[in-house]
């Protein structure tokens, strides 16, 4: 990874937070309902396995404009002083405790806390980190960015995640001081190199449907969530979508290529589709009654080729009513 | 695994106290990095505003409005733009309006910096550095003590009690002040009532808006309470006061005639604050004697006052003396900067401690909206849009007396409500002095409108500095913000019409 160690000015926090021997997984955290079901999901995903586990909240830098020049760090600070405790690390708190409700973090995990100093804000970075025996670990993060979007992009190429799940609300106006918005979901799941599912409404046990076309492309990312859910034991169904009569051979061609791909890897196909029409349309429609819709972004499309570029992926993650997955 | 078992999570202090090492990151990453098209995308705003300013500045000149305003008009769109977008720093806004001026207007650069600072300036940088000395006092806790001492433990009288202490000490020493020494009050509260945050959520909405909205309300009661005021009061001077014109003498506004007008408008918007929390928000105690009680027990550990505490009191008695009597002679900013020197001089506050609390980019911010607002009516530019406006409003019959009066506080209140309160008055105020001279009204009515509107933003989080601080604290939604403050907003227009209509015009206004 060579953006690890990017602006990193000591060797304090080279470490990534997620070991590249475990499956990782970054979980966005913003205090919402939203998110906990996320955070419940990749718990899910991570299952049986030896999953590592990040949970990320990022605390935009304070523009001391909208506290009419006196810094919030000082009405933050009196709060510290109080012995109170941030709404960031209340979320992660709340977060941490139902892990171990879950049974997934032990009393017996060994426990350290790192901490970045930020140039630009005093409280900086801060981090937890619970390592079990087994060398699998859960950390809590707390993090400042210009921007919530940068700093889980950022937290996003340091950590260099299997997976990053961030919650998308259903209504922006119930948003709390730090919320994830709808627009920085999309962002992220743009601009990130590696699989990013956006958690709406996310509801477990309805299965993956898997959004393929006659690429290659679509039939790794198929595959690569295929393996994703089989960690779940999530059951999986391909589906395609053609313009036309004309073009139904392709998509079962498609369908065909994407379950040999996956039954390569070992795993069942619950059920399959083609259907006719608008690919986005169709997609959204059919992936209304599962867990997640997963469509594949070949790559991240850099530069002007972005804003001309229609993309079905990211039409359907902008429109449907339930999770997307943005597989890469 | 049982309760007894869990980890526990420290709180950021004790991390930050036993971090492991040095380890250090930039917290700015040019945002280019990440490539064109995303560096373009979040900065949208900023090119759309550029592009809307050099769009007005090659439009044909209206009639009666001159090249240079044009160009200051243009100026302060793109600035309004990026004020409520905020696609780049904000403090960038007030660089970029003073190369405007040298590069656009071709002020000479010397002339331009001396236009950036006056007292006004002088007074925001020094209650700034007086609100950080404040806060850093540890007062909060002797003022909970008073609170809850006074109230009981209703839950209706300690609101009461939180919004009327906030409106006192806010009415004198700012209301972000306020707001950030009396947070952990409430949270306090919040949190030793019940420790699930949905348990307690609208006793955290009347607790916490008791703080915002007793501090905003307040803000207008003296010259010291916000920069709008100070802003104000320095566009009055600029603007129609003339040395050679004894007349105009009435144009120098002082802390304690500012006091006589302002003041009682406070005075009635307080008590509805609390029944409007009450009727909206209806928490879920009547009382939180629980609370109330353990509050109790942690402040009494502190001990009596210590004499940092009263030399601390005694310092901002003196400051608010010389606000009082000095003011008229040495400006509000001179004492201001006096007070912020005595707190430094006693060793009552550290440089470092100021320095770090004070974000010196709104300062600039300030200066720089105060320095176009001056252009705006040196070239004209704010006498042709308010006359403009006074057209347009004059076509529906509300181009003077009470309906103007109406008029200037519903613009106010939507600007204020979109960008910072002090910003809002420096872009509106030449706009609506100049309406006020236009449609021969007074311009000490139609600027203590503008300015005292200027707090009226309830309806969202950014609207005021206390407004913002309270939602920190992540208890409260944007929504709630909407739902409550307009019926505040309602209310507090209809009382200031009333003053404005009945009160004022017995002081002979």
């Amino acid at each position: 990874m060579s953006e690890k160690t990017f602006d990193i000015e000591a060797t304090g926090e080279a470490e990534p937070s997620g070991h590249k021997d475990h499956f990782s997984v970054l979980v966005c955290i913003d205090g919402s309902d939203e998110s906990y079901r996320a955070l419940r999901y990749a718990v899910r995903i991570g299952s049986g396995t030896d999953a590592n586990l990040t949970l990320l909240y990022v605390r935009p830098v304070d523009q001391g404009m909208r506290t009419g020049g006196l810094d919030l760090s000082v009405a933050r600070a009196n709060l510290l002083d109080w012995g109170l405790e941030l709404p960031g690390m209340k979320a992660l708190k709340k977060g941490r405790d139902m892990l171990i409700e879950l049974g997934w973090l032990g009393a017996d995990w060994q426990e350290e806390f790192r901490h970045a100093d930020v140039t630009g804000d005093p409280l900086g970075d801060n981090m937890i980190v619970y390592t079990s025996e087994q060398g699998r670990s859960i950390t809590l993060k707390l993090m400042v960015s210009p921007s919530i979007a940068h700093g889980i992009l950022d937290e996003g190429d340091m950590g260099d995640y299997d997976l990053v799940i961030l919650p998308m609300p259903e209504r922006v106006t119930d948003a709390g001081p730090d919320f994830i918005e709808p627009g920085v979901a999309e962002i992220v799941a743009m601009e990130y190199t590696g699989t990013v599912l956006v958690a709406r409404a996310l509801e477990e046990s309805h299965g993956h449907l898997l959004c393929v076309s006659d690429n290659e492309e679509s039939i790794r990312a198929a595959r690569k969530d295929a393996q994703i859910a089989s960690r779940c034991a999530c059951p999986v169904y391909l589906f395609s979508v053609a313009r036309n009569e004309d073009e139904v051979p392709k998509a079962e061609a498609a369908l065909a290529k994407a379950r040999k791909a996956i039954e390569e890897e070992g795993i069942g196909i619950s059920g399959e589709k083609v259907a006719l029409g608008d690919a986005v349309e169709a997609i959204i429609e059919e992936g209304r009654s599962y867990s997640v819709i997963v469509v594949s972004a070949p790559t991240r499309k850099k530069g002007w080729r972005r804003f001309f570029t229609s993309s079905v992926a990211f039409n359907v993650l902008e429109r449907a009513y339930n999770s997307v997955m943005i597989a890469r | 695994m049982g309760q007894r078992h869990l980890p526990q999570l420290p709180s950021l202090e004790r991390v930050r106290s036993i971090a492991l090492g040095p380890a250090s990151r930039k917290l700015v990453r040019a945002p280019a990095v990440r490539g064109l098209a995303f560096f373009l995308w979040e900065k949208r705003w900023f090119f759309i505003a550029l592009a809307v300013g050099a769009f007005i500045m090659h439009l044909p000149t209206p009639e009666k409005l001159s090249p240079e305003g044009q160009i200051v008009l243009a100026m302060s769109i793109v600035a309004v733009i990026l004020f409520v977008t905020e696609p780049v720093p904000l403090p960038t806004v007030a660089l970029m309006i003073i190369v405007g001026e040298v590069l656009l207007l071709g002020i000479e650069s010397t002339d331009v910096a001396r236009s950036l600072m006056s007292d006004s300036v002088l007074f925001i940088m020094g209650s700034l550095m007086l609100a950080v000395a404040v806060v850093k006092q540890k007062l909060d806790k002797r003022i909970a003590y008073l609170i809850v001492r006074m109230t009981g433990t209703g839950t209706f009288n300690v609101c009461m009690g939180i919004s009327f202490v906030s409106g006192l000490l806010a009415s004198f020493i700012g209301e972000h002040t306020v707001a950030a020494m009396m947070l952990p009050v409430a949270i306090t509260l919040i949190s030793l009532t019940s420790d699930d945050p949905r348990n307690v959520r609208r006793l955290a909405a009347v607790l916490l808006f008791s703080i915002s909205y007793g501090a905003s309300v307040a803000g207008i009661g003296t010259p010291s309470g916000g920069a709008r005021n100070a802003i104000m009061i320095g566009y009055w001077k600029e603007f129609f006061f003339d040395p050679a014109d004894p007349e105009t003498r009435k144009y120098l506004v002082d802390y304690v005639t500012w006091m006589i007008y302002a003041y009682p408008v406070f005075l009635m918007q307080l008590p509805f604050v609390t029944g409007v929390l009450f009727l909206t928000f209806k928490p879920e105690y009547r009382s939180i004697a629980r609370a109330v009680v353990k509050l109790r027990r942690q402040i009494e550990k502190e001990g009596a006052m210590k004499p940092a505490d009263w030399l601390t009191i005694c310092v901002f008695g003196v400051i608010l003396v010389g606000w009082m009597t000095l003011s008229s002679d040495i400006g509000l900013g001179t004492v201001a900067i006096l007070g912020a020197t005595l707190f430094l001089v006693l060793g009552l506050v550290r440089w470092q401690d100021l320095n770090d609390g004070v974000n010196w980019g709104v300062v600039w911010l300030y200066a720089a909206a105060i320095s176009l607002g001056i252009q705006m009516k040196d070239t004209g530019a704010a006498h042709w849009v308010a006359t403009s406006f006074l057209d347009l409003l004059g076509t529906v019959g509300v181009d003077s007396g009470i309906a103007l009066w109406t008029a200037v506080s519903a613009l106010t209140t939507g600007v204020t409500n979109t960008m910072s309160n002090g910003a809002a008055v420096a872009v509106l105020g030449p706009i609506t002095l100049n309406m006020a001279h236009a449609a021969g009204e007074s311009p000490i009515v139609i600027g203590f409108i503008t300015a005292i509107s200027s707090a009226f933003a309830y309806l969202t989080v950014i609207g005021t500095p206390a407004c913002t601080i309270v939602y920190s604290s992540g208890y409260l939604k944007t929504t709630d913000f909407l739902v409550v403050g307009t019926r505040m907003v309602v209310i507090s227009t209809l009382i200031l019409l009333f003053a404005a209509s009945v009160y004022w015009p017995l002081l002979g206004l």
